[in-house]
């Protein structure tokens, strides 16, 4: 990939991630005195920020190779010592950055109205901003260390905001939760860059991109391994789903910027962007499939069962995800449409979240849907955005999701082997329950009789909450049509990943679309036979299947998480905090008082006589003299 | 490097002097009394100025004993004087082991550096000044500075500017604008007072010349009058009262003192 | 007999005209000028000083030149450090100027001479008037600190340190409240200060008489040429003694916590910033230039004083409780990690190693955060001044959000943490040593800064943490002085942490010595 060095509009590229970060800082630091204003700007230099991504796509557009590296600054450049950190705007970082600035800003605005009653709001937005500000960074640092900085810093981000109500007690144990597994992913990640630097000396991507190729196989798949692990962390995926469903405790415009548009998509912008890698060790790409085919069917079958809407949606999140992972693990025949898929999904999954912050903000902070039904007429523009983003999701024909999840079915078909072909079946067995456990989600909230308690009178939400929501659903329906058909996006995308191969259709198009529709409206008719025809129970009946049972403790996920891992984890913490308490705070704890016993005891000398300090001086001379006359002779 | 002998004469001079200066220097540190010191600096001072004038810089000679004998020395003198010979310093040490690891240090510190030079220039042998003196001791002098040592020269004018206001800083105080009476009005305000005139001197008629002794008046009382403002009267030692039959019928006696006779 | 008028670039002198220049108009001023206006002409005339020879050091840039026959050497290295002094003697000097903190105006006396504690003292406690003599005084430390980094011959750089010690010593003892305490530490730093320079002398005396010359390049010389041995080992002994005095590097630092802590806080900021930057400049001159060439006799000392020096001002650092002894312990300290650069220095002439770069970068560095750090603590105040000691701290984020913000950004640069201006300093000056083969030594400087970190850190804690005291501190709202100073020292730290490139190089560039 060859880069050029920024000009113009671009070279001010770094101001794209400062105004976020401005803004969190002028919140943070300005203190009670910004709380009448401070969302405001918080919003504004999210706009902004936007408006300038925007300029500098425009701009990039025109510039040959479409990649600009912008140099940030040189933090040392002395002869052998060379450390700097620059801005890669190529199209992959510009069409996330368009995607996180874009989805923010209007997730700003929403949440304007939704934490309108809320005490801490200036806080709220300022970690917004700082969210805003680490994923800008993520993805457009031109080497993997600003990545891991924009990774920590989203995680942080996220951490804060899923505890941002944290007098919940579910709350601080989902951000811990959070906070843990992606821990976990992150050491993945770290060591990848570690051993990226011991091997190549370099963790920018165009000198670590040049280098692999040299790479022993090992080294490859270790290093492809460990990104996975790491990218795995970030993204909810198999194994280390479990925290994503958790950290639907924070307030809904988190979940609906976080948890489902932007940071859990950074595993896959890792996988994408790290494709030079992946190119080389089919081991690691191996892997990255069956991740994502796994995660694809457990997200929907789970999601099947929870009656919590925000966990639905969660769970649906997991799934789509497992569809980007499905996507990148078959190469370059997949990378566009792994990309196509996180933007499309972006648009209907956060319109979908801040839908369900609607119907909670109509509904006193209720998430279950057995408390819900005959919402469509009480919440008309929620239900519409709402029910847009919902067709678009489940694949209906010509809406976003039917052209992005059939490119990816299709990419998987073409494989060819018996591989494509379980991939492919699994793929549309997920559109499948997806369709169902959508549809259910619908007919549950939004049909029926109303399940509601006396003092819940359920209204729409005001104009600033609903204007995104309405933006939202226009890019659902129309945002998939535009990338493949009006702009394609594996055009845009050639400079990074390279012109795939024009693979032969196993099965053509048209078919694997028909297919895939039929699929879909078996799901649809499966939940109306489940869910619509009968009374919805207020109560979860108790006596299901063992599968249902299964799929409402999430496949049991948590169940070995804790056997597992948690509870030897508790035990083998147990165990070294004794050991902490008793070998290393007692080696601690001694030195800290040897050194403030020497502390106090060489303070002794300093008496506050001029004649002490001057014998002081005189013993030191003595010394002085005495050394390097002992030099000078021995 | 021609070969030169040290004569007999500056050979006598070294080695009287010499002992001297040294002795000198170890009295001005361990002398009890600071006019004892300075006066023992002053012998140190002296005898370095014969050793110039005998190794040919009689200018240098002239200015040690002229400026650092004879002008600083002697101010410092004035100022011991002034500020009172007595109020010394307590010498018990408080400080445990100070002393001896002084004394230790200092030793070592002396023997270090005197074996070190003792074993540097043992090897030395004599050289004359040959022709560095030139045309003159003074020119000479003036040759160098203004050429290879201006620098120093001149910046070393910064150093006296700043000493001489720093002294200006710490001990002149400056009167508030008005607060000082001109001596019309002083002499005024006086002849307004019962006691137009000058106050008597400490001392008279006293048998003690410090100025913490009052006058005594011819009562036998001690005028109050004729204490310094600041100063507080105290007991001094006084020189012992007249005794024995010669002295009588001197004034004394013939005024009746309080005191009773011995 | 006819004296041939010895060469004198006057533009290579203009830096030093132009600050003692400055400093004799002030003492004019001072005698002649009327009294009222004295302050604000004598702060113009410190600054059009101070500020003109940093202006005069910039375009010297480039200049290699020895003149005023051979006594003068201005270089790229003894511009730099000219420009620092002359740069944080200007910042210190507003510091000087600050009449909205103090409820008298400010910090120093009306009358020195008064004696403290006295009825005209206490009557002249809440009188606006200041003893103005402070600027020209401070003038001519400045200039004395600007001669020394550049001089090129042993007698002038005793003159230069007696120039720039002795106005210290003066201004140390204006205070104008703990008169005491301030006054005793003038004392302490003249008596002490004298000691050194005595030593200093009799070194000068020494290498005189081993070379017959007091020219570093003449030393260089004779030293290469053998000649002198014993003798002029000793005289290095003693000169090195004289100026680790002035650099408050341990053992030689006694005298440093109880002046930090007695001096007016302005006073303090000034030589903690300014006399570490003259006296490093002085020991690289002098180590670098005249002894270069027997850099084996004094690596191991240099060694071993930079490990003392790391360890006691860090261990002692920890069980301070009054923060200006605080920071001078971390004087001491730091005194110790520059060392470990003097040490990167390359033994053969011509090189340029990473060491003198290193210690330039860092000396400013280091010069512009101490200077912030003590100009934050004249903010701080209690009923009877400043309030220095740690638990009226406590809390101090939430009564002044912005101070405690801007101490903590000082205290994590002294302590060395990454993007501030501490950290490249050290990590350059410690690669410098590593490269040099002097590992042993960056893992002890390692160590010395992790125990340090901790009493830097106590204070955020303290700040952050802690619930303020009831009958606290207040915390002042500085004039346009002090605003200044605190603004230029907060973007420097930030700025030489995160982008040090231009400045690095700057050093890099300027690493050069004449003479």
């Amino acid at each position: 990939m060859d880069t050029v060095a920024a000009e113009g509009l671009l070279s001010a590229s770094w101001l794209v991630i400062a105004l976020p970060l401005l803004g969190a800082a002028v919140l943070l630091l300005g203190g009670r005195r910004t709380d009448a204003w401070g969302h405001l700007l918080g919003t504004a230099t999210v706009v902004a920020a936007f408006v300038l991504g925007l300029l500098c796509t425009v701009q990039l557009a025109g510039v040959e190779g479409h990649a600009v590296d912008a140099e940030l600054f040189t933090f040392v450049s002395t002869g052998s010592l060379d450390v700097g950190a620059g801005l890669l705007v190529d199209p992959l970082s510009a069409t996330f950055m368009l995607l996180i600035t874009g989805v923010g800003s209007l997730i700003h605005v929403y949440s304007i109205g939704y934490m309108a009653h809320d005490p801490r709001r200036r806080r709220f937005f300022a970690y917004l901003n700082l969210f805003v500000a680490a994923m800008l960074l993520l993805v457009l640092g031109d080497n993997y260390v600003a990545l891991y900085v924009g990774w920590e810093g989203v995680g942080l981000a996220s951490y804060l905001l899923i505890a941002f109500w944290h007098d919940r007690p579910s709350a601080a144990t989902a951000a811990k939760k959070a906070f843990v597994m992606n821990r976990v992913g992150d050491v993945g990640l770290a060591l990848a860059i570690f051993v990226m630097f011991a091997q190549l000396g370099t963790v920018s991507y165009e000198g670590v991109f040049g280098g692999v190729g040299a790479l022993a196989g090992g080294t490859l798949t270790a290093l492809g391994l460990l990104l996975l692990l790491g990218a795995c962390g970030k993204s909810g995926q198999f194994p280390l789903q479990a925290w994503l469903p958790d950290a639907m405790e924070g307030p809904t415009p988190v979940s609906a910027l976080i948890h489902a548009a932007t940071m859990v998509t950074a595993g896959v912008y890792l996988i994408a962007r790290s494709a030079p890698i992946y190119d080389l060790t089919p081991t690691a790409r191996g892997v990255v499939l069956a991740v994502g085919a796994i995660t694809l069917l457990y997200g929907a079958i789970v999601g099947c069962a929870y009656d919590d809407i925000k966990k639905v949606l969660a769970y649906s999140t997991v799934s789509q995800i497992g569809y980007m992972f499905l996507a990148v693990g078959l190469g370059p025949v997949g990378y566009a449409a792994a990309i196509a898929h996180l933007l499309t999904h972006g648009f209907f999954k956060a319109g979908l979240f801040l839908g369900a912050g609607s119907v909670m903000h109509a509904m006193g902070d209720e998430v279950d849907m057995r408390r819900f039904g005959g919402l469509a007429r009480r919440l008309p523009v929620t239900f519409v955005t709402f029910g847009l983003g919902y067709l678009a999701l489940i694949g209906f024909p010509f809406l976003s999701g039917y052209w992005t999840k059939d490119a990816i079915i299709e990419a998987a078909l073409d494989r060819g082997d018996w591989a494509g072909w379980l991939l492919g079946g699994v793929a549309v067995l997920g559109a499948g329950l997806t369709a169902f456990y959508m549809t259910r989600l619908m007919l549950m909230t939004f049909f029926g009789r109303p399940r509601w308690t006396e003092d819940q009178h359920p209204h729409e939400s005001p104009s600033v909450m609903t204007a995104p929501m309405v933006v939202l659903a226009v890019g659902s329906v129309a945002a998939g049509f535009l990338l493949v058909q009006v702009f394609p996006l594996d055009t845009w995308l050639e400079p990074v990943f390279g012109v795939p191969e024009e693979a032969e259709h196993v099965v053509a198009p048209a078919l694997v679309g028909l297919v895939v529709t039929a699929v879909m409206a078996l799901g649809v008719l499966a939940a109306w036979l489940f869910v619509g025809r009968r009374e919805v129970p207020e109560v979860a009946p108790a006596r299901v299947s063992p599968v249902v049972r299964a799929a409402r403790r999430a496949l049991y996920a948590d169940t070995v998480n804790e056997s597992l891992f948690m509870r030897p984890g508790q035990w083998l913490t147990r165990a070294l905090v004794w050991v902490d308490n008793r070998g290393v705070d007692g080696a601690v704890n001694g030195l800290a008082a040897t050194l403030g016993g020497s502390s106090s005891r060489l303070g002794r000398a300093q008496t506050g006589f001029v004649r002490s300090y001057a014998l002081g001086m005189l013993g030191g001379a003595v010394v002085v003299a005495g050394a390097l006359l002992a030099v000078t002779a021995g | 490097m021609t070969d030169v002998a040290i004569g007999t004469g500056e050979a006598v001079v070294f080695w009287i002097l010499g002992p001297v200066a040294l002795a000198g220097a170890l009295g001005m540190v361990f002398s009890r009394n600071a006019v004892h010191s300075a006066l023992w600096l002053v012998t140190t001072m002296l005898s370095l100025g014969v050793f110039y004038v005998v190794q040919s810089a009689p200018f240098l000679g002239a200015v040690q004993i002229i400026v650092y004998t004879g002008a600083i020395m002697i101010l410092f003198l004035f100022v011991l004087m002034l500020v009172g010979r007595d109020s010394s310093d307590s010498v018990v040490e408080t400080l445990r082991g100070q002393r001896v690891a002084a004394t230790v240090l200092g030793v070592g510190f002396a023997g270090l550096v005197g074996a070190g030079i003792a074993r540097a220039t043992r090897d030395t042998g004599i050289e004359g000044l040959g022709d560095a003196g030139g045309t003159g001791n003074i020119e000479t002098i003036a040759g160098v500075l203004f050429t290879r040592y201006l620098l120093a020269f001149e910046v070393t004018s910064a150093l006296l500017i700043t000493a001489a206001v720093g002294a200006m800083v710490l001990a002149h105080i400056e009167r508030e604008p008005g607060s000082r009476q001109t001596q019309k009005e002083l002499s005024r305000a006086r002849f307004l007072t019962d006691r137009p005139q000058t106050l008597p001197g400490p001392g008279v008629f006293a048998r003690a010349n410090s100025v913490a002794t009052g006058a005594l008046l011819p009562d036998g009382r001690t005028a109050e009058d004729s204490l310094a403002t600041g100063i507080e009267p105290r007991e001094v030692e006084q020189m012992p009262r007249p005794t024995g039959r010669a002295q009588l019928g001197s004034p004394d006696a013939a005024l009746g003192t309080t005191d009773e006779p011995r | 007999m006819t004296i041939e008028a010895p060469d004198l670039s006057l533009a290579a002198l203009a830096p030093l005209l132009f600050v003692f220049g400055a400093a004799c108009i002030g003492v004019l001023v001072e005698a002649f000028g009327p009294r009222d206006s004295r302050h604000p002409v004598q702060v113009a005339v410190a600054l059009v000083g101070t500020l003109g020879g940093l202006v005069t050091t910039v375009l010297l840039a480039g200049t290699r030149e020895v003149t005023a026959g051979g006594a003068l050497a201005v270089d790229g290295a003894g511009l730099f450090l000219q420009a620092t002094i002359a740069g944080l003697g200007a910042l210190s000097l507003l510091l000087f100027a600050e009449r909205n903190l103090d409820p008298a105006r400010s910090a120093f006396v009306v009358s020195a001479a008064v004696p403290a504690g006295s009825v005209r003292d206490r009557e002249l406690l809440t009188v606006q008037r200041v003893q103005t003599e402070v600027y020209p005084l401070a003038t001519f430390a400045i200039g004395g600190m600007m001669l020394f980094v550049t001089a090129n011959d042993l007698l002038v750089m005793f003159v230069a340190l007696e120039v720039l010690s002795l106005p210290l010593y003066l201004i140390s003892g204006l205070a104008r409240r703990r008169r005491l305490l301030s006054q005793e530490a003038a004392v302490k730093y003249f008596l002490l200060g004298s000691f050194a320079s005595a030593f200093f002398l009799y070194g000068v005396a020494l290498v005189y008489g081993a070379t017959g010359t007091v020219r570093l390049a003449g030393v260089r010389e004779a030293v290469a040429g053998a000649e002198g041995g014993t003798l002029v080992v000793l005289g290095l002994a003693l000169l090195v003694v004289g100026l680790l005095f002035k650099a408050s590097v341990a053992p030689f630092h006694t005298w440093t916590p109880d002046v930090y802590q007695g001096a007016p806080t302005p006073v303090t900021a000034f030589m903690a910033a300014c006399t570490k930057v003259a006296a490093f400049g002085a020991i690289l001159r002098l180590l670098y230039v005249a002894f270069g060439t027997e850099e084996w006799t004094w690596r191991p000392l240099v060694y071993g004083v930079a490990i003392v020096s790391m360890v006691i001002g860090a261990v002692l650092g920890l069980t301070q409780t009054d923060l200006k002894r605080m920071l001078a312990y971390s004087s001491v300290a730091h005194a110790g990690f520059l060392l470990t650069g003097v040490l990167g220095l390359p033994a053969t002439g011509d090189a340029a190693g990473s060491g003198l770069p290193a210690v330039m970068f860092y000396l400013l560095a280091y010069g512009l955060t101490t200077l912030g750090a003590f100009a934050v603590l004249t903010l701080v105040r209690s009923g009877e001044g400043e309030a220095t000691h740690l638990s009226q701290w406590a809390g101090l984020a939430q009564r002044s959000p912005l101070t405690a913000a801007v101490m903590s950004l000082f205290l994590l640069a002294l302590a060395g943490i990454p993007l501030t201006s501490g950290f490249t300093g050290k990590f350059a000056v410690f690669r410098a040593a590593i490269e040099d083969g002097a590992w042993p030594l960056a893992l002890v400087a390692l160590l010395a800064s992790a125990v340090a970190a901790f009493f830097y850190l106590r204070v955020i804690v303290l700040m952050y943490f802690s619930e303020p005291a009831v009958d606290g501190p207040t915390v002042g709202v500085p004039g346009l002085p002090t605003t200044i100073v605190l603004a230029v020292t907060a973007a420097a730290t930030l700025l030489l942490g995160i982008v040090p490139g231009a400045v690095l190089g700057l050093a890099d560039r300027a690493a050069i010595f004449v003479g």
